[in-house]
């Protein structure tokens, strides 16, 4: 196999911090290769060079053996490098068809768009994945109102739509679930045979290993090991990654069994509870327990999470320690003691441009008086950045200045500063590293050590298992399956999930 | 069930709040003047709407793209003054339609000085506008400093009196610039503006020509205003440094009114052309009505307010968030 595309001693600077010193890739024709490194290792930043959004600043790109240059993506793209981004490229307001076709409208000879033909090459392109939505779409839907696994299917179809010959799919089976992301691989499968390279770019190892036929691992902004699949571990790969060896074993270990549970005080019931998504949840949690939900994306547990935050406009009764409350802003809950950590840190968990220290402490300026007490903010906060084990240039720095995993402890931090009762999480690990996710398992199996309850939403169906005392599986707005005990297996978590699997087996 | 269909034709339809706005003005207008409906006072309102119709088209251009272009005013004004002092009152047609052309000249060139300063400098368009308009009316006030001027009577009678086949002339301009539109809407140049005005970074990531997108859109606004400066000095038929000061918030207005959203990326044309049209009729009741002018401003800020908050409080009503 000859050689596509070869990346050689990448190097870029941000002003003065170094996201890549000497990045390195190799990807041949028919080939998946699997770009791994932990979160600020700098893959985003080597993906971003191929596909010329970024500009490199130093070392070489070779496209057929020739030295190249992509100045825009729009360069890249015409020497066909198509790309899957994780922070989507699609516009919310256009339509489906629009999306996946700008900037290659099919025109009639008028210069106006050829409506029919967008909407027939559309059609053709979303067969592709047909039968793994929830609904099935038409090419005239507005990408606002899809869900977050269709968006990233949408945005996987416009890169493929170009014909590339090289694909970069960066993170793009993050949001997807099991179904899609099977179909995903059938068809990076096919297009593998027709000859297109591919660089696949996840944190998941079971996907990398699932998929890829050569790794590049990078760490810190250097490339510390490539090779073929074949010939590594999970765990040599994840040593690769991480410089202490600290290794995959994060499985809680006093997990409380359905007896033990019983014997724990009721913290919270929920009764019927229902909105557009959800259709009457009914849920009890125990003080001290670890509750995970599970299932396939958008089935409602991002709503169930967000209703009882008193987020969300809701139906039905909410009861804490006995006592009836209806929230109707999150104010309400977090004067309750119940914390909320939603899954879109970007959106919803920081304040990007301002800094660490504003962020730990936005929920707790009142502790502090007016005029505020800086110097004893100050100690507090430092106090929170050191039990979170913070890596950070200061606590003055902006959020933004912090890698994935890092920003995500600042969320969390914020609310233990307020010794919450009631964690809700929405996803929170997703995106972020393996180093960091074991600090983050060992901080939940704290709390519930503490006695405080938490109800766990994660899209990675290993963290529900190793970490949760009991997982409930939702379906279409509902509550499918009850996880305890020995039951909580990944296989039966997946077949619980997928439900038409588990009724076949009745059969 | 009712409510959520209706925001759903909403949604498609944005336009639809200032057609039943327009079609209420309408009625309070033909009650309080018996005449309305005649050919004469027909023509008569058209041909005064017209400007700002076309203002505000360039006005929703910008704001479909994302921007929004405060300087419309002032780039009325100078065209107004230029055709004012160098045509005359007794100056001959041909004199007239080569300033015209000056005219339009001028407006591509204050809108390409706007389109510079927002898409290659990437300054704040607001503020940006904000500040060209002084420099537009600065301009205008040293052609003409004091109210005065003319263009010659015939040119004014031809835009006051045409009527092809008894229709006014404002509504062929109006098909025209629709014609202009539907072309643009349907051609990769609107889909281009659509995506910088909906999400600027993923059209850049897609390859969308964002910077150009977003400088021609001000050229776009420069033009048409120049278009609706040439309109209102045949209007009426002299010049007026301060003509188009109290325009750029009606323009504004009118987008607004026509349910083009601030955001970008949503709304047309037409419905700035119904909003336009409807602010006017509102100003003409008010005259009607023989109530103070300044009601004329309150009303004005009153609407372009409970446009702006109306989705806000509808969903208020509704008790959800999104």
């Amino acid at each position: 196999m000859t050689v596509l595309l070869s990346a050689q001693n990448i190097v870029k600077r941000y002003g003065g911090v170094i996201a890549l010193s000497d990045g390195n890739l190799e990807v041949s024709s028919g080939e998946v290769v699997a770009l791994v490194g932990a979160n600020g290792s700098g893959k985003s930043t080597l993906s971003k060079i191929i596909n010329g959004v970024v500009v490199l600043d130093g070392g070489q790109l070779l496209l057929d053996g020739v030295p190249v240059q992509f100045p825009s993506p729009q360069a890249a793209r015409k020497m066909g490098i198509a790309t899957v981004f994780q922070e989507l490229s699609l516009i919310p307001q256009m339509s489906i068809a629009e999306n996946i076709w700008l900037t290659r409208e099919p025109l009639h000879p008028t210069g106006t768009v050829d409506q029919k033909e967008v909407t027939e090459r559309t059609k053709r392109l979303l067969k592709l994945f047909e039968g793994t939505f929830k609904t099935e779409l038409t090419p005239d839907v507005s990408v606002s109102s899809l869900q977050p696994d269709e968006k990233q299917i949408i945005e996987i179809l416009k890169a493929i739509s170009v014909d590339p010959r090289i694909l970069i799919l960066d993170e793009a089976t993050a949001s997807l679930d099991s179904r899609q992301v099977s179909r995903l691989f059938e068809l990076v499968a096919t297009w593998k045979l027709s000859g297109k390279a591919i660089i696949f770019v996840s944190h998941r190892m079971e996907e990398i290993f699932r998929i890829a036929d050569t790794y590049s691992v990078l760490r810190n902004g250097k490339t510390v090991g490539s090779g073929k699949i074949k010939e590594v571990t999970e765990k040599e790969l994840v040593n690769l990654m991480i410089e202490k060896a600290s290794v995959f074993t994060h499985a809680r270990q006093n997990r409380a069994g359905a007896k033990e549970l019983a014997q724990k005080p009721v913290y919270l019931t929920v009764n019927a509870l229902a909105t557009d998504v959800l259709r009457g949840v009914n849920l009890q949690v125990r003080r001290g327990e670890l509750l995970g939900l599970g299932g396939l994306m958008g089935q409602g547990q991002r709503e169930l999470l967000r209703s009882i935050f008193g987020y969300i406009h809701y139906h039905g009764t909410i009861n804490i320690l006995g006592k009836d409350v209806h929230y109707r802003h999150p104010a309400d809950a977090i004067k309750d003691r119940t914390a909320f950590v939603p899954g879109d840190r970007g959106k919803e968990g920081l304040l990007y441009i301002r800094s660490i220290l504003e962020n730990i402490l936005l929920p707790s300026w009142k502790e502090f008086g007016v005029p505020t007490r800086m110097k004893k903010a100050h100690e507090v906060a430092v106090g929170v950045g050191e039990s979170l084990n913070l890596k950070m240039a200061g606590l003055d720095e902006p959020v933004s200045s912090l890698s994935g995993g890092n920003a995500q402890k600042v969320v969390i931090g914020k609310w233990l500063k307020r010794k919450p009762q009631l964690l809700l999480l929405d996803d929170p690990t997703k995106g972020v590293d393996v180093g960091t996710k074991a600090e983050f398992y060992k901080l939940l199996a704290n709390l519930c050590d503490e006695g405080k309850t938490i109800i766990f939403y994660s899209s990675d169906d290993e963290e529900l298992v190793g970490l949760c005392d009991r997982i409930l599986v939702m379906h279409d707005g509902n509550i499918r399956t009850e996880l305890v005990d020995r039951m909580i297996t990944k296989r039966n978590l997946v077949a619980a999930s997928l439900g038409a699997s588990e009724e076949e087996q009745h059969e | 069930m009712n409510r959520r269909r209706w925001n759903q034709l909403l949604l498609r339809y944005p336009f639809l709040f200032a057609l039943i706005l327009l079609s209420v003005a309408i009625l309070v207008n033909a009650i309080l003047q018996p005449t309305f409906f005649t050919r004469e006072s027909l023509n008569n309102n058209m041909r005064v709407f017209l400007p700002l119709m076309i203002l505000a088209v360039g006005q929703a251009v910008v704001i479909l793209g994302g921007g929004i272009d405060i300087s419309v005013g002032g780039i009325l004004s100078i065209v107004n003054t230029i055709l004012a002092t160098q045509v005359g009152l007794n100056g001959s047609p041909e004199k007239m339609w080569i300033y015209v052309g000056l005219s339009l000249l001028a407006g591509l060139a204050a809108g390409s000085l706007n389109g510079f300063f927002v898409s290659v400098l990437r300054l704040q368009p607001i503020i940006t506008t904000y500040a060209t308009s002084f420099l537009f009316f600065g301009i205008a006030l040293y052609i003409l400093p004091n109210p005065g001027g003319g263009i010659p009577q015939a040119i004014s009678g031809l835009y006051r009196n045409t009527t092809p086949l008894g229709i006014p002339l404002a509504i062929y301009v109006i098909v025209l610039i629709l014609l202009g539109w539907y072309y643009l809407r349907h051609s990769r140049y609107g889909r281009y503006l659509y995506a910088v005005g909906g999400k600027a970074e993923a059209a850049y990531e897609t390859g969308v020509p964002v910077v150009g997108i977003q400088f021609s859109t001000y050229v776009i606004s420069g033009l048409m205003a120049a278009i609706a400066g040439i309109a209102m000095s045949m209007l009426t038929g002299s010049g007026n440094a301060d003509i188009g000061s109290a325009m750029t918030l009606n323009s504004v207005t009118a987008v607004v009114i026509g349910g083009t959203a601030f955001s970008g990326g949503v709304g047309g044309i037409a419905g700035p052309i119904i909003g336009a049209m409807t602010l006017q009729m509102i100003m003409n009741i008010i005259s009607f009505a023989n109530i103070d002018t300044w009601w004329q401003t309150f009303v004005n800020a009153l609407i372009i307010v409970i446009a702006l908050a109306l989705p806000g409080l509808l969903n208020l009503i509704q008790g959800r968030k999104k």
